[in-house]
């Protein structure tokens, strides 16, 4: 029951945070479908390296936002969310992404157009090869 | 329910050459407690004090909520220390039959099932097994009565790659319905990674930090910066400084950064600590 999540050295973002977009992600994108069983908080806690407190938070925060539900006993499960919330979570993480971009951008100097121009070369580059 | 199941007040032990304490410490239910601390800083004595082998010279430990002067607390206790040592002379089978007889919950199947699952040979005699096979033996015996906590010795030190993994997930297995602990003495940055949420670091027989695992992903950091100027070498919040290139590592980000601003310094780069690192400084930090 091991689930893709990654926490950044370089990010500022707290790990909670982190691991909270990343499962949010993967069930708005449906590579989390469903019913789909999530490692317990303590399992999940070994595989990222933070605390249970953590792990709990995320989970609970989760739970409170509608992604995931808790059966006693049994585990905690992927929920049915609904379209448009599955929409509203995917350009939430896509606009989350593209701003983290442009903050280091200007962090190292880089004016309005340059930024620009950058963006629409990267989107190029990857249109251009087939998505 | 008991929510401490360890409470440690002013605990001393003295001998000639080497005293511990007073540690002053508590375990939580649900919490996996990491040990760590160089070699001789006192963990084992500490283990040995909680199981009440060795008596303290003050200080007193309360387990689940009870002082420890009768014997039942051990039932809900699981220790891997070098208990077995002194009966190495029976075979595994023979020490089975010696300790399950002690334990009121013991659960015969689990022990079949763990041998198994560990490959051991239990017509062995304890003492021609071989240093990872006696972990694991001692390692099984801990688990075998259903405790309510772990005092686990170094429990993976000489174990083979594939049962330190199996290992690791009995630990996260048994942590999973939330109302167990784990107090973990270890050298494995690994097992402090993953199975541990606080952090106790022992030097020379005193607790010189206690840490949430989280507090330091989220408060240490190497930060690359424009100028360190006097008074940041004399920062607290400053562990190590290096001038080339020039980098600090603190282990409060953001009271640094407001440090750093108000001896207008640049930050060009920041980065989180591996645990590693962070263990290094915490055990070497208290040489200097």
């Amino acid at each position: 029951m091991k689930i893709p999540i990654h926490v950044s050295e370089e990010s500022r973002e707290p790990i909670y945070h982190q691991v909270e977009t990343q499962i949010k992600t993967l069930i708005a994108s449906g590579q989390l479908l469903p019913g789909t069983p999530l490692p317990s908080i303590r399992a999940l806690a070994g595989d990222v390296g933070c605390s249970v407190i953590t792990t709990r938070r995320v989970y609970q925060n989760l739970e409170n936002a509608g992604f995931i539900k808790t059966v006693q006993g049994k585990g905690t499960f992927v929920r049915e969310i609904e379209n448009v919330r599955k929409e509203e979570t995917r350009q939430k993480v896509v606009y989350e992404a593209f701003e983290k971009a442009v903050e280091q951008g200007m962090q190292l100097g880089c004016t309005e157009e340059e930024l620009g121009t950058i963006f629409q070369e990267s989107i190029k580059k990857y249109y251009k090869n087939g998505g | 329910m008991q929510t401490l199941l360890v409470e440690v007040e002013g605990l001393t032990k003295k001998y000639k050459k080497f005293t511990l304490g007073p540690l002053h410490f508590q375990v939580e239910r649900g919490v996996v407690i990491g040990l760590v601390g160089e070699n001789g800083s006192g963990k084992s004595t500490l283990f040995r004090l909680l199981m009440n082998l060795l008596k303290e010279d003050d200080g007193h430990i309360l387990m689940f909520g009870q002082k420890i002067t009768e014997d039942d607390w051990k039932q809900k206790i699981g220790y891997a220390g070098e208990l077995l040592e002194a009966y190495d002379f029976l075979t595994i089978m023979e020490m089975k039959k010696l300790i399950s007889r002690w334990y009121q919950d013991w659960d015969e199947e689990m022990f079949v099932n763990l041998v198994k699952r560990y490959k051991i040979d239990i017509s062995q005699k304890f003492s021609k097994c071989s240093k990872g096979t006696k972990k694991k033996v001692e390692f099984i015996f801990a688990l075998c009565h259903h405790p309510e906590l772990l005092l686990l010795d170094e429990p993976t030190a000489g174990v083979d790659l594939v049962s330190q993994r199996k290992m690791k997930e009995d630990m996260i297995h048994f942590m999973d319905d939330g109302e167990k602990s784990i107090v973990l003495a270890t050298h494995t940055v690994d097992e402090i990674n993953q199975l541990c949420d606080e952090i106790i670091v022992l030097d020379g027989g005193r607790i010189v930090h206690t840490y949430n695992k989280d507090e330091i992903y989220d408060h240490w950091a190497r930060v690359w910066v424009s100028d360190v100027t006097e008074p940041i070498r004399q920062h607290p919040n400053v562990i190590y400084y290096n001038t080339i290139p020039l980098q600090i590592v603190t282990d409060n980000l953001e009271i640094l950064e407001v440090a750093l601003e108000k001896e207008q310094i640049n930050i060009n780069q920041v980065q989180r600590l591996s645990m590693e690192e962070v263990l290094e400084y915490l055990i070497e930090g208290n040489e200097s």
